[in-house]
């Protein structure tokens, strides 16, 4: 009798000690993607969820969460109102997840999340069509000047890294464009190909497919990308101008510290695993992995930039 | 080209690839004759599954679901005036009509060949003529598409019905659902109240089920102990071989319902309602008989069917050439080719022959399977249903309404939105407003309204711009022509008949 209470003690003992000694994840994590499935944030969130599972190990889960609508605002908010336990993560693209919290009532700011890790840096480029009389940036540039508001440029939407781009190239060189904001990025390179619009400002990877038919004056970063070497850089021509399209996965602000750390080096084994980055090549994405604080002041900056131009030239 | 289109072909007849296909087709089908299920949901559920299948096994469901779902629509919109689909409401006119008197059976026979000549017909333009199609594509700039959208416009003159004021009020409140949401332009709030859910505008289906689904289902249950049962009761039947000569008279119908529908398919954005609407009404301009039109013309449903299928395959050439998607669906299914890494555009055609041609031989075969597993589906399966008693019925659809509409965006507010529709559709039902004109105001009025901003944002403000180019001034002709032309041939007929009498 004594020895079945006894047994009896150590059963129960063990069931409630086992919550505490389990380790996090205990559950299925999701990650929030604030885009329809088979975009290319989507993708990218599949791709990172299968991989994030093997780094994880412990036969951990993680399962991707499409909540489309509001141009990424609905799966945004999401995550950044969730509890911070590491079990509700979500997709990010900068610039417009922070830009739209001005053009717009959001209930999120810049300092709602936990940026854990950025694998997409897609960065913007001059483009126009193949048989364009533009040849170099100069002289679309100088065009753009004889007669300000003469060149139409063609944009994926107001308020998005292609709209900054065009911005910055206009301010940097002092001349005007007329921006015509198209539905989506392909509706825009469309456009440009049927010469309907003088140029574009598209990111590099949405020219990747078609370089017969368009001709890349410039890319708006920092180094030559891999995908076309072929381009220089706007600062290589004289401006000092650099915009891209980021792709990451962030957290609600407030996670643990010791669930932040692990998260963070799993996105870190994640990126290291030559399948997944034979898988984004396979997409066509630009990598550019950066991590924790790294990836925050990213973000700050991205939204001074973004405040910037809200601030001098509001586009609604 | 063409050697890797005849190299492709082993590849799709391999089993797991034709049995994704048949499972497509009926899974289609059947997703598309339920009122609140469309194609474009199904698709979207199936996209993140198709990660981990080989690619022209989830191409195939994807092409089987697409076709199988067109024709599916006109499943219910024959058999109770509840278009399936949004594509199906043109079915609506003359199939509803057919069925009341007792031609159910045949009615849904003409849809099932025009579904498959159609998709057959979309299948070899785009295996046979993308790259040159995709050309045509280009010259369809903002300024080009607004006058298709006005052309489609004006064809809700013919839908009117009896009463062009109710009919014309009908029009306008569609086109005021198309400004709720964020402005094309600035992305300025419209009718939003502050709500998320609105800012990306009403979502067609929503308007769709409410204004279609609900009203003749309030009346399925206001006599639910009536014995007989709603049309569909007697389908009366015959086989296809006997029928299938009764249907050749359509063939200018067919050939020319599929030319429209290719060619609003190879255009960003219009879709397959808009051809079908199309397709409808040239048929009827065409017909030596347009006075039958509306009362039980098969005429009718094989021009609509004809083209919502022809909308299919047409609607992946600037999807595949161009990346952009001339449907919703076709939409997901690119997202759904990006998964497997295959990236839009002329490179695609070159560093994937295998995949690429397969999924077009996957749409010509789909479309083929529609004849024989679409026409005893729906003939011995669907028309059993409508042998429910009438509580039974009304409530099943209801159920399917309400889970269709919520998985659209998995949310309450659109079941709650589409219930609004309903109540709305309801009245209008009772006071005689037609409902086409609201479906078209609602897809053509944010169509035209975001092309002709940006045409003037090109011209800078210049309404110039809309008449700069041949393609543009051609359309303009157009529409002039079908406008006018009718009126004058009135006139002249009547002018004639005055004459005769002196």
């Amino acid at each position: 009798m004594k020895r079945t209470f006894a047994v009896a003690a150590l059963l129960a003992a063990s069931t409630l000690a086992f919550p505490a000694l389990a380790e996090y994840p205990e559950k299925p994590i999701e990650i929030v993607v604030g885009y329809s499935a088979g975009g290319g944030t989507d993708v990218m969130a599949r791709a990172v969820a299968k991989y994030f599972e093997t780094a994880l190990g412990n036969g951990a889960s993680v399962v991707v969460k499409n909540m489309p609508g509001a141009g990424g605002q609905i799966g945004f908010t999401e995550v950044a109102k969730a509890k911070p336990d590491g079990y509700t993560l979500g997709t990010f693209n900068l610039p417009a997840a922070l830009a739209l919290t001005y053009d717009r009532k959001a209930d999120y700011d810049a300092s709602s999340f936990t940026y854990l890790a950025n694998f997409v840096e897609d960065p913007n480029t001059v483009v126009v069509s193949a048989t364009s009389e533009f040849e170099t940036l100069d002289q679309l540039l100088t065009a753009a000047k004889a007669d300000p508001g003469a060149i139409t440029m063609g944009l994926s939407a107001l308020g998005g890294n292609d709209h900054f781009a065009a911005n910055m190239i206009s301010d940097a060189a002092g001349v005007e464009f007329t921006l015509v904001p198209f539905k989506g990025a392909s509706m825009a390179r469309t456009a440009l190909m049927g010469q309907h619009v003088a140029a574009g400002t598209m990111t590099l990877s949405q020219t990747v497919s078609f370089k017969d038919d368009l001709r890349v004056l410039a890319v708006l970063s920092d180094k030559r990308s891999s995908f076309r070497p072929d381009v220089p850089t706007a600062r290589e021509l004289g401006y000092d101008v650099k915009m891209s399209s980021l792709r990451g996965i962030v957290a609600p602000a407030g996670l643990p510290a010791e669930i932040t750390e692990k998260l963070r080096k799993a996105l870190t084994d994640v990126n290291a695993m030559e399948d997944f980055q034979s898988m984004m090549a396979k997409q066509g994405n630009p990598m550019s992995f950066v991590a924790g604080k790294d990836f925050e002041d990213i973000a700050t900056q991205q939204n001074e930039v973004a405040k910037g131009i809200w601030e001098k030239t509001p586009w609604r | 080209m063409y050697s890797d289109l005849i190299q492709s072909l082993p590849d799709v007849l391999a089993w797991a690839n034709l049995a994704a296909l048949v499972i497509g087709v009926l899974a289609g089908i059947i997703v598309g004759a339920m009122p609140g299920l469309s194609a474009t949901m199904a698709i979207s559920v199936l996209v993140p599954f198709t990660f981990g299948l080989e690619p022209l096994v989830a191409l195939g469901l994807m092409a089987g679901i697409y076709n199988g779902a067109m024709y599916g629509g006109a499943i219910p919109a024959v058999l109770l005036r509840i278009p399936g689909t949004p594509a199906a409401v043109a079915t609506t006119f003359d199939g509803y009509p057919m069925a009341q008197r007792g031609e159910g059976g045949f009615a849904l026979q003409v849809a099932v060949v025009s579904s498959a000549f159609g998709g057959v017909a979309s299948a070899f333009a785009l295996m046979l003529l993308a790259p040159p199609l995709s050309r045509v594509t280009l010259l369809f700039g903002p300024a080009e598409v607004f006058w298709v959208a006005v052309f489609g416009l004006c064809s809700i003159i013919f839908l009117l019905g009896g009463n062009v004021a109710k009919g014309l009020i009908s029009a306008c409140f569609g086109v005021f659902v198309s400004v709720v949401g964020s402005d094309p332009i600035f992305g300025n709030d419209r009718y939003t109240f502050d709500r998320l859910e609105l800012l990306d505008g009403i979502h067609i289906v929503i308007l769709l089920v409410g204004l279609y689904a609900l009203p003749p289902v309030i009346d399925l249950l206001e006599s639910p102990l009536k014995t007989e049962n709603s049309a569909g009761d007697h389908l009366g039947t015959e086989p296809i071989w006997r029928t299938f000569p009764r249907m050749l008279r359509f063939w200018k119908t067919w050939i020319r319902s599929a030319l429209i529908g290719i060619w609003i398919g190879i255009l960003p954005g219009a879709g397959g309602s808009m051809a079908a609407f199309m397709s409808y009404n040239e048929a009827r301009r065409a017909s030596k008989t347009p006075e039958t039109w509306g009362h039980g013309e098969p005429e009718g449903v094989a021009a609509s069917e004809t083209a919502n299928n022809a909308d299919t395959a047409a609607a992946l050439i600037p999807a595949l050439t161009l990346g952009i998607p001339g449907t919703a669906v076709a939409a997901i299914m690119l997202g759904g080719l990006l998964i497997h890494g295959l990236q839009p555009g002329p490179m695609l055609f070159r560093n994937n022959p295998d995949i690429v041609f397969g999924f077009m031989w996957q749409f010509l075969f789909g479309a083929i399977l529609l004849v024989f597993l679409g026409g005893s589906l729906a003939t011995n399966s669907f028309a059993k249903l409508l042998k429910l008693p009438r509580p039974l019925l009304g409530s099943v659809i209801i159920v399917l309404m309400l889970i269709g509409v919520y998985s659209i965006h998995g949310r309450m507010f659109d079941v709650y939105l589409m219930l609004g529709f309903g109540a709305i559709g309801y009245v209008m039902d009772k006071l005689k407003f037609p409902l086409p004109p609201v479906v078209l105001g609602l897809i053509l009025g944010g169509f035209a309204e975001e092309n002709l901003r940006l045409a003037l944002r090109i011209g800078r403000g210049d309404w110039i711009v809309l008449f700069q180019n041949v393609t543009s001034l051609v359309l303009v002709a157009l529409t002039v022509a079908v406008v006018v032309g009718p009126m004058i041939k009135k006139r002249i007929v009547k002018a004639r008949k005055t004459e005769g009498k002196v």
